[in-house]
């Protein structure tokens, strides 16, 4: 008993240590990760999904999408309402407030790639470029994986 | 004495987790299923729609198999292969038991989706995932009966008009009755454990 209230003072100070430790490790950069693209079939739609970490002070927004394989990239993010019907919205323009980090991931915010030129098979890679206000220009490398 | 001290802990524990393994069996409830079940199971008027090369499906034809109902459509990117990838990992799971499963996917857009493409885009994640297609006015009378709604929406966006629809699974029972509906984004383990657990009554009966 003695051992764990002990140990319980610790408690805080280890988080507040952690959480510096983070907010440190990432200031100032602005950054798109974790790229991945679903499998899709040469003539059907495909979706792009990443991680845009805004760890910078000023707000940004994502524009635009373009990419080779496709004859359109558009932003769209699924909806369901509480009958449980999905809906996909376009998204004129994504926020990335500044300290922020915007998670793209399936049955929300994707790219959704229209047409695709190619078929999107396990182990092939795509290159998308994300066009930011403010960060400007910025191409990932997105591998295509089953998730 | 300091062994009899020592030893008291170990006594305690015991005891404490005989305890609770006895309410455990006491206490345990019956099974719970995953999906919201309909209670009685509704009967579903029977419907024949297209699948790949022409070949009709039949419901009435599945009788003695469980009969999941998913709709959607080909051009959906997000959702739609979010729900055929579960049922990919439902398949997988199930093992033997998959046999006595049809994973169908019926299209919500009849205007774009052939019977052949729906077949071929079900067919991709397993090619015994059924895709279904017909007239709008055979799928409109299955939406009805099950209370799926669908509705064409214009987005401006490059792919056309989008779709929007119900997005829960539809599970029937082996006598081709409605037993109950998984919600969007219920897991592979659920939606497995629930098909175990209705294979398992089934045989009980």
């Amino acid at each position: 008993m003695e051992v764990y209230t002990k140990n319980i003072k610790w408690i805080p100070a280890l988080l507040l240590a952690i959480l510096f430790v983070s907010a440190c490790g990432k200031t100032g950069e602005f950054k798109v990760m974790d790229a991945w693209a679903r499998p899709a079939a040469s003539g059907d739609n495909g979706a792009v999904y990443f991680i845009v970490s805004n760890a910078t002070d000023t707000d940004d927004r994502l524009l635009s999408v373009s990419t080779d394989v496709a004859s359109a990239a558009e932003v769209h993010m699924s909806m369901m309402d509480s009958n449980g019907v999905m809906s996909m919205q376009m998204q004129e323009a994504v926020p990335i407030p500044a300290q922020q980090e915007i998670i793209f991931k399936p049955g929300g915010l994707h790219v959704m790639l229209i047409g695709l030129s190619q078929d999107l098979k396990i182990g092939d890679t795509i290159s998308l470029t994300l066009n930011f206000g403010a960060a400007g220009s910025i191409t990932v490398q997105a591998p295509v994986e089953e998730q | 004495m300091i062994k009899k001290n020592s030893s008291t802990p170990l006594y305690v524990a015991t005891a404490v987790i005989a305890l609770a393994l006895l309410m455990g069996f006491a206490f345990r409830r019956p099974y719970a299923f995953r999906g919201a079940t309909i209670n009685p199971p509704l009967p579903v008027p029977d419907f024949s729609l297209v699948t790949a090369n022409g070949q009709s499906f039949r419901l009435s034809d599945q009788k003695g198999k469980i009969v999941l109902l998913f709709f959607g459509y080909t051009s959906c990117p997000d959702v739609c292969p979010i729900t055929l990838g579960t049922f990919k990992q439902v398949y997988d799971r199930l093992g033997a038991n998959a046999q006595k499963v049809r994973f169908v996917m019926m299209t919500a857009d009849p205007d774009r989706d052939t019977p052949d493409k729906v077949a071929a885009y079900a067919a991709r994640f397993n090619p015994e995932f059924i895709g279904l297609s017909g007239s709008r006015e055979k799928l409109e009378g299955v939406w009805q009966e099950l209370g799926v709604f669908v509705e064409k929406q214009d987005s401006g966006s490059a792919a056309g008009y989008l779709v929007s629809h119900t997005a829960s699974v539809y599970v029937l029972d082996q006598n081709g009755r409605l037993l109950m509906t998984w919600p969007y984004g219920t897991s592979a383990i659920d939606m497995a454990n629930d098909i175990t657990q209705i294979l398992k009554q089934s045989e009980q009966e």
